[in-house]
């Protein structure tokens, strides 16, 4: 029979357990995970960054009526790609100033499909011609894919760090005990103990956005990470496509008849669409086999006010106008899925949500900085010699200052890349990610090179000073400095701007405070024989007791 | 004004919960409240917060007003944490000067 003492031992060590293994969960993919997160929180505002980024699309002060635009879009597709098998058109809306279409064109090699891509002016109908970048793709890109490997690699390797994310976000959990107790606790100047509470803060008051946002960046891949129950459930190429129709509007299109019939009304079958869902709901249009008579129309529902990634579509008749069908849900597995991707995504969200989005990701964000920069406050206390460290320490630490102070110089220069680098530059859009590679291993360069404290301060400064002469930067090349944004009420270009100077105060008081007190440099705890602080009433009392928060 | 009357009621939640906790009535009253007002407090902050989801469910659905919901609460927590440490911080530094 187990007494209160054996389950007071057996529940120390179940969370002692934890607690390495959150630390450690949370320390081998840390790097990539404060990466993961922090372009994951810009991804809330991709579209705005990549209207910042394509300064010559005028900002559209009201929005077209959406049919107009998608008949207008469909003619000049019609004569750029006459006899494509397959276009797709994304209509305008508040987030976007143009309409992003592609077309297939003829296959680059056996089993290649090839595609073309170019934006569209939403008033006119014209190409329009603009820098040559991928805008906030990047950062969307790079948080689940990464680069410069095959991107099957880089989402094993996102689902990896996600699943570290998990088990660590769990173990911390469990390692926390005192989670309502010490809900509003922080300790100031307390070395080690600040910044454990810090952290506490972060990961407590964010929880359900942090599982919600790991557990469904996992959901977002698991045809890749585990493709065996739909290749058990569906075997037949006719199983295959009606799973196809329900986790997407878009199809591949059949044998082209080959008697030619233009399209009817695109305009029409758009307003059909605005009947049901509403003038500014309507989200794309994707034609396969336009010009032929097995033409098929798919106008799909917009993201709007809607907690589901799952289609939504009307499907028409391309040669007749005809609706032949409305899909207006999918089975209930598969709307699972689809809630689980929106609520990963955020495209639902109105512009507060969205802040809210942001905010809370951010915190996320430092919730991971906070977790590597806290590894190293409490082992440099234990440190035989602090000024001559071991070399894992070292490594940790040199990391940590080019992952975290690094990423922002590294994220900044990638912006000033869109400004600086000539428009002529052949693949100038890799270029701009070259930068922002070659400036991120530049930083780590500098890490192992100076010492640890000069390095985080430096670091710091040079970001808040990018971050700071961006809109500088902004007015100086383009013709929408921050003075013509706020006069003519253009909130992407003045929110960018202004949220450059918010962040490049953030770095600067980080940098200040480096300088002053270092990152985990200075004290770490208070000797235990010291007097209670008035501020540290509960800690003593916890101390007493052998409860330290951890 | 739907996310501005949530977002003030989370305040309002988080600083009663707050203050129903034996750390922050030390550090702004200097003493622990008895048993009777931190029970008050307690439902005082935790029916705000259920207010201010009822506010955001009956404006936006139950999906979008539970994503919102999550939001403001945090954000609200997180200001409250903030406004403690400024506090705090405020009264150290007039006790020095």
């Amino acid at each position: 029979m187990k007494t209160d003492n054996d389950q007071r031992v057996a529940g120390r060590g179940l969370r002692q357990s934890m607690s390495g293994l959150h630390t450690w969960a949370g320390l081998l993919l840390g790097w990539l995970l404060y990466a993961m997160f922090l372009t994951g929180t810009v991804s809330y505002f991709k579209e705005e960054l990549s209207q910042w980024m394509r300064p010559e699309l005028p900002r559209l002060a009201q929005l077209p009526d959406p049919a107009v635009v998608a008949q207008r879009v469909a003619d000049e597709i019609g004569m750029l790609a006459p006899g494509t098998a397959q276009w797709s058109l994304r209509l305008p809306d508040t987030r976007n100033n143009a309409v992003n279409a592609f077309w297939r064109t003829s296959a680059r090699g056996p089993g290649q499909r090839g595609f073309e891509e170019a934006r569209f002016d939403p008033v006119t109908g014209h190409k329009v011609v603009s820098r040559d970048t991928l805008g906030g793709e990047v950062f969307y890109r790079f948080h689940f894919q990464f680069y410069y490997m095959p991107v099957v690699w880089g989402r094993w390797l996102a689902g990896i760090a996600a699943m570290f994310m998990l088990v660590a976000i769990v173990a911390g959990v469990i390692t926390h005990k005192k989670i309502f107790t010490d809900f509003f606790t922080f300790r100031w100047g307390r070395g080690q103990r600040s910044w454990l509470d810090a952290h506490n803060a972060l990961s407590v008051f964010g929880l359900p956005f942090h599982i919600m946002i790991t557990y469904t960046g996992l959901v977002t891949l698991m045809a890749l990470y585990m493709p065996w129950g739909e290749r058990a459930a569906f075997k037949t190429p006719a199983e295959r496509q009606q799973l196809a129709a329900e986790l997407s509007a878009f199809s591949q299109p059949g044998k082209p008849s080959g008697d030619k019939l233009p399209l009817a009304s695109v305009e029409e079958m758009v307003r059909q669409a605005q009947a049901r869902w509403g003038r500014d709901n309507v989200g794309r249009v994707n034609a396969n086999n336009p010009g032929d008579a097995t033409a098929r129309i798919a106008v799909t529902r917009g993201d709007d006010a809607r907690v589901s990634m799952s289609p939504q579509y009307m499907e028409f008749d391309g040669a007749t106008g005809k609706l032949l069908a409305v899909h207006d849900g999918v089975g209930a597995a598969a709307e699972t899925r689809g809630v689980l991707y929106a609520l990963h995504l955020g495209r639902f969200s109105d512009v507060t949500t969205r802040w809210l989005y942001f905010l809370v990701s951010l915190m996320g964000t430092a919730m991971v900085g906070t977790g590597l920069v806290m590894w190293t406050v409490k082992r440099r206390a234990k440190l035989a010699d602090p000024a001559r460290p071991h070399l894992g320490f070292r490594l940790v630490e040199r990391l940590n200052i080019a992952s975290i102070a690094g990423l922002s110089i590294a994220m900044t220069a990638f912006l000033w890349g869109n400004r600086l680098l000539p428009l002529t530059l052949e693949n100038r859009a890799y270029a701009e990610i070259d930068l922002f590679f070659t400036v991120w291993a530049l930083t780590l360069l500098h890490a192992l090179l100076r010492p640890a404290k000069a390095a985080w301060v430096e670091q710091l400064w040079a970001a808040a000073a990018l971050l700071a002469l961006l809109p500088v930067l902004n007015a100086l090349t383009t013709q929408r400095p921050l003075w013509h944004s706020l006069a003519t009420g253009d909130w992407v270009f003045a929110g960018v701007d202004l949220m450059c100077w918010a962040l490049a105060a953030l770095h600067g008081v980080l940098a200040l405070r480096t300088a002053r007190h270092g990152v985990g440099f200075g004290r770490t705890t208070r000797p235990r024989n010291a007097e209670p602080r008035s501020d540290d009433r509960g800690a003593a009392a916890a101390a007493a007791t052998g409860e330290a928060a951890r | 004004m739907m996310h501005a009357v949530a977002q003030a009621l989370c305040l309002i939640g988080f600083a009663a919960l707050a203050l129903a906790t034996r750390r922050p009535q030390h550090e702004i009253i200097g003493r622990s409240l008895p048993r009777g007002p931190v029970s008050t407090l307690r439902l005082a902050g935790a029916a705000a917060l259920l207010i201010a989801l009822a506010v955001l469910v009956e404006g936006k659905d139950w999906g979008l007003g539970l994503v919102a919901f999550s939001g403001h609460t945090t954000l609200a927590a997180a200001i409250v944490y903030g406004a403690l440490i400024g506090y705090v911080q405020a009264v150290a530094r007039r006790a020095r000067s």
